[in-house]
């Protein structure tokens, strides 16, 4: 057979590995254009110069392999200013550097995307950005330098500039039109000569505001992990290697185990000879006692004595003997084989705990990775809004699991935009303030105890004002006047988590849309962290973020509702109780408890989960309820059973399910069940959300006029075993299931059922077998049975009849109507 | 084993040799086949490219999810891998009649995501010409024709799993609403 490839897709596969290659070098050249703003010195510019031109070119050559001819040309362009300046030292004001930027950003959305073909570009955006590029390569010279006259005639012909836009080239390069360059003989001239608040030009507004817009639209951004590719100290990947290598002990352990225990099964495969060899004569002394038995008359011991002969006796005494010493020695084989496999159980943990821990630390990435971008993002976006920002970062080298690192991203960034939009104030009234006109924002990391770490975002800006949280919120509908006038300080500045609660007076497009702060509040949360605000009026206002560092130490509280296994993260349980029923008071229709003198609302779980109501738990004494809490609220879940507590290793929901609601991910359990893990925000929310019960009080109401049957569902396919018995007990049934003829007949002979509906096509026993096993069983003989099968001839059917089946339902025209029926008629 | 069963695989075996007889198309117009995975769901055959199938796996726990549309059926652990299982009936919004083993689930790969469709089997490998899929009339098949690459000889359905995976329609991204007005 021929695999076919489309070349499309091996394009799509080429595209997908330049995409990381090319965040790197982009990443290196706007770092690198963000240090040559700062000015350095003359052979530290040199230095990073000469770096990103290598990036410029690499890039290039990557784009012509992957035939993405727009962004090759680009990287042409920066390529050729980039290698103009390595010759001539260049000042670089930030005007200059502008559409350096500004190709860049153009590069990178012109990066083919995960989905996919890159968004096509705008080719008049794409040739003026060309010419404005090479307008660059002769810009004003740091120093006076001699070669610069034949440099200007180098620029682009002037019949390729759009004649609309050489105006706007100008006005965005300053002074550095070409006419002006010659102009300066003075050394340095280090400061920008432009007026700093000169209106960027219409392209770049409109890239600016189209990019923007492209990463506002949508209220949940989706986490795009830090970067595809990763890179890994040296000495890491030798440490893994070593305990990989340590890894080879456990082989020969296993090899010799598995020898050992093989040669215990071949002192059997003797035994079995000897014992072949002697069955002759264990039927012959059978006979003998048999024939002797029969006689009238004398005792066995006389029948003995003279009947058996001598030989015979002595060859099943030697073989007992024999028998007695070969246990003798299995016996010691299988007492040091025992010791042995605990020796190796224990290795093995101690061997395969280090490797995992070893594979961890791989995962510990320093905050650094993710840090890089802000300088960059904080420059735009202060300057996109006339704000002076300066961003403070430390604590950097800190490393945390890289999976916490990845969903960080957004909250992070929501953070910053929000310290730049809300927090820090314009320049004018800044300096009204008695405060610099460039504000600071700080990123701090530093390691908390333990395994915590602490992020730090403060700024020195104008801080929160509660009043107008307040206003805000009662403009929303969350509050009443008065309640609002009556709600503390702190509690009111904690409102600002709360989606569609924004204090900025206007929507900007850089933050303002009140979601923000929900979504970071529930990203941290999720990653089992919290986020304390704190905010002084006038002086600024800072968030702190507590995170664990690995994610690893993940415990989970197994609750069981509707037979079906949910994982609690242990993090968000406050505790679990019992709850009596005369403890539930009703409020406006929902069930309140009292917990800590505070009413707490009691919800079931499986209303939280939209799962059916069954099984009303009447004469119960104490129902189990979780305590659990969320942004600050508290509600107590009736469960059907609390399992255990255990660790838990969070896996994400396979690529379709991008965000299920009340539901944060997958776990595997020991037995290999895949079992869901709650979103405890989420839950809270919904909690929020359902409807008062009805007011006949479920806990109290009286038992079921008719009364539930027991039913054995037996079923080999899964699905149908579970679609059975989803209706069975839809229609208020206690259903049990077993998974073949054979798991049934155990399970019957041990519990008490009212019907038995089974498959006839099964393992081991089928179902007509089964039927005749029950009809033929002294306590269950009359246990109704009904067969659902996909054969539909009349001779199964009849077949059916014969084993004494009840009822038979074909497959084919399955109704669930039909089975309910027949449920109904039998019992 | 019982009779019902044997005969059974037996039909199975039966169609895979009818399959295995037929004449493959001319091996040097390779480029013009494509190679397909046949399974039975319902009383329908369906085919999957076979170069999107990862892996055919027997299902023998399905973890249903609450709060998912109907055709997510749930998860299964895979090797420790989570896999979301779908049932492609309940996505072409088929009408669901009758009582399927579903006792198959076919792993799909495309762009880095993976997704798990049930079938009640597997019919086996076969190769297709590319001319040969006509374009299949929607009444025809009663599956939603954007879904497939179009019907071959046999009245089998070839479903384009590139399309069902790139498409919007599988994404589920639910977020709780609002607090519902008192």
């Amino acid at each position: 057979m021929v695999m076919t490839y489309p070349d499309e897709e091996f394009l799509g596969k080429l595209q997908a590995a330049f995409r990381g290659e090319s965040e790197e070098h982009l990443l290196a050249i706007s770092c690198g254009l963000l240090e040559l703003e700062k000015s350095p010195d003359a052979p530290r510019r040199a230095e990073i110069i000469a770096s990103i031109f290598r990036d410029a070119h690499s890039l290039k050559g990557a784009a012509r392999a992957v035939n993405l001819p727009q962004i090759e040309m680009i990287c042409q362009a920066l390529e050729s200013v980039f290698s103009a300046w390595k010759k001539r030292d260049v000042s670089a004001d930030p005007e200059l550097l502008d559409p350096l930027h500004r190709a860049v950003k153009t590069v990178e959305k012109l990066l083919p995307t995960a989905e996919g073909a890159p968004p096509p570009a705008d080719h008049d955006e794409l040739f003026r950005l060309q010419d404005e590029l090479a307008r660059l390569e002769v810009a004003r010279p740091a120093r006076p330098q001699e070669e610069r006259s034949g440099r200007a005639a180098q620029a682009r012909p002037a019949d390729k500039i759009p004649a609309a836009t050489s105006d706007e080239i100008q006005r965005s390069t300053g002074q550095a039109s070409p006419p002006a360059l010659a102009a300066p003989p003075q050394p340095a001239p280090e400061s920008p000569q432009a007026t700093p608040d000169q209106p960027p030009t219409d392209a770049a507004a409109a890239s600016g505001a189209t990019r923007r817009g492209s990463r506002d639209r949508g209220s949940h951004p989706r986490s795009t992990p830090v970067s595809p590719t990763l890179r890994i100290a040296a000495a890491k990947l030798d440490a893994l290697l070593l305990h990989c290598e340590e890894l080879l002990a456990l082989k020969l352990n296993a090899n010799q185990g598995a020898s050992d225990l093989h040669g215990i099964a071949m002192t059997f495969t003797e035994w079995e000879k000897h014992w072949a060899a002697l069955t002759s004569d264990v039927g012959n002394l059978r006979q003998l006692i048999a024939g002797g038995s029969g006689k009238k008359s004398g005792s066995m011991n006389k029948i003995d004595a003279c009947l058996v002969p001598v030989s015979l006796a002595v060859r099943l005494l030697e073989f007992l003997e024999w028998n007695q010493s070969l246990i003798q020695s299995t016996e010691d084989h299988l007492r040091n084989f025992s010791k042995l496999a605990d020796r190796h159980r224990h290795n093995t943990a101690a061997r395969v705990d280090g490797l995992l821990d070893e594979a961890k630390r791989l995962l510990m990435l320093p905050f650094a990775t993710l840090f890089a971008v802000f300088p960059k993002l904080v420059r735009e976006l202060s300057r996109d809004i006339g704000k002076e920002v300066e961003l403070r970062i430390l604590g950097a080298e800190t490393e945390i699991d890289k999976r916490i690192l990845d969903d960080l991203k957004d909250p992070l960034i929501h953070l910053l935009r929000n310290s730049i939009d809300h927090g820090i104030e314009r320049p004018e009234r800044r300096i009204t303030a008695g405060k610099p006109a460039c504000g600071t924002i700080e990123l701090a990391v530093s390691q908390a105890d333990g395994n915590k770490v602490e992020i730090l975002i403060s700024d020195d800006g104008g801080g929160i004002d509660a009043a107008k949280v307040r206003t805000a919120a009662v403009r929303h509908g969350m509050l009443t006047q008065t309640e609002a006038e009556k709600l503390p300080a702190h509690q009111a500045l904690a409102l600002i988590f709360e989606p569609e609660v924004s204090t900025s007076e206007a929507v900007t497009e850089i933050s303002g849309r009140g979601l923000g702060l929900a979504i970071v509040r529930e990203k941290v949360e999720k990653l089992g962290g919290r986020v304390i605000l704190e905010t002084r009026p006038g002086l600024g206002t800072s968030f702190r973020l507590l995170l664990p560092l690995t994610l690893a130490t993940f415990r989970g509280i197994l609750v069981e509702v509707v037979q079906q296994v949910f994982v609690l993260p242990t993090a968000n349980v406050q505790r679990v109780t019992s709850v009596r029923p005369e403890d539930v008071k009703t409020v406006e229709g929902r069930e309140m408890i009292v917990l800590d003198n505070k009413t707490v609302s009691l919800v079931r779980l499986e209303d939280l989960l939209d799962l059916p109501r069954r099984s009303s738990r009447e004469g119960v004494r104490f129902m189990p309820a979780v305590v659990v809490e969320s942004a600050d609220k508290r509600i107590a879940m009736r469960v059907d059973a609390v399992l255990s507590e255990q660790e838990v290793l969070v896996k994400p929901l396979g690529k379709p399910l991008e965000r299920v609601r009340n539901i944060a991910g997958a776990t595997v359990l020991g037995s290999g069940h895949a079992v869901p893990i709650l979103n405890v925000t989420d839950l809270v929310k919904s909690a929020m959300r359902i409807r008062p019960a009805p007011l006949a009080a479920h806990i109290s109401a009286p038992v079921e006029v008719r009364p539930r049957k027991s039913i054995l569902v037996v079923e080999d396919s899964i699905t149908a075993r579970m679609l059975l018995k989803n209706i069975l007990e839809g229609a208020g049934h206690r259903v049990k299931t077993a998974v073949d003829g054979v798991d049934a007949f155990a399970i019957l002979r041990s519990e008490e059922f009212d019907l038995v509906v089974s498959d006839v096509e099964m393992p081991r026993m089928n179902g007509f077998d089964l039927t005749a096993a029950i009809r033929r069983h002294k306590r269950l003989g009359n246990l109704p049975v009904v067969l659902v099968t996909a054969l539909a001839s009349r001779e199964d059917r009849e077949r059916g009849a014969d084993a004494g089946a009840n009822a038979y339902i074909v497959k084919g025209s399955f109704d669930q109507s039909d089975l309910l029926e027949a449920v109904r008629r039998l019992v | 084993m019982t009779a019902q069963k044997h005969s059974d695989k037996k039909e199975i075996l039966k169609a895979r040799a009818h399959l295995l007889a037929q004449e493959t198309p001319a091996a040097d117009k390779s480029e013009d086949l494509v190679e397909v995975v046949v399974f039975r769901l319902a009383d329908e055959h369906y085919a999957i490219e076979s170069i999107r199938v990862r892996e055919v796996y027997p299902i023998k726990e399905l973890t249903p999810l609450p709060c998912t549309p109907p055709f997510v059926l749930g998860m299964i652990n895979v090797r420790g891998q989570i896999l979301t299982v779908i049932d492609l009936r309940r996505f072409f919004e088929l009408p669901i009649k009758g009582l399927t083993d579903l006792n198959k689930v076919i792993i799909l790969e495309h762009r880095e995501s993976e997704l798990g469709v049930l079938a009640d089997a597997i019919i086996g490998v076969q190769s297709l010409c590319r001319q040969k899929i006509q374009p299949a009339p929607s009444i025809l098949t009663g599956v939603r024709g954007k879904y497939l690459l179009g019907v071959a000889e046999a009245q089998l359905i070839v479903i384009d799993a590139a399309r069902i995976m790139d498409d919007q329609a599988i994404v589920v991204r639910e977020e709780v609403a609002g607090p519902s007005s008192p």
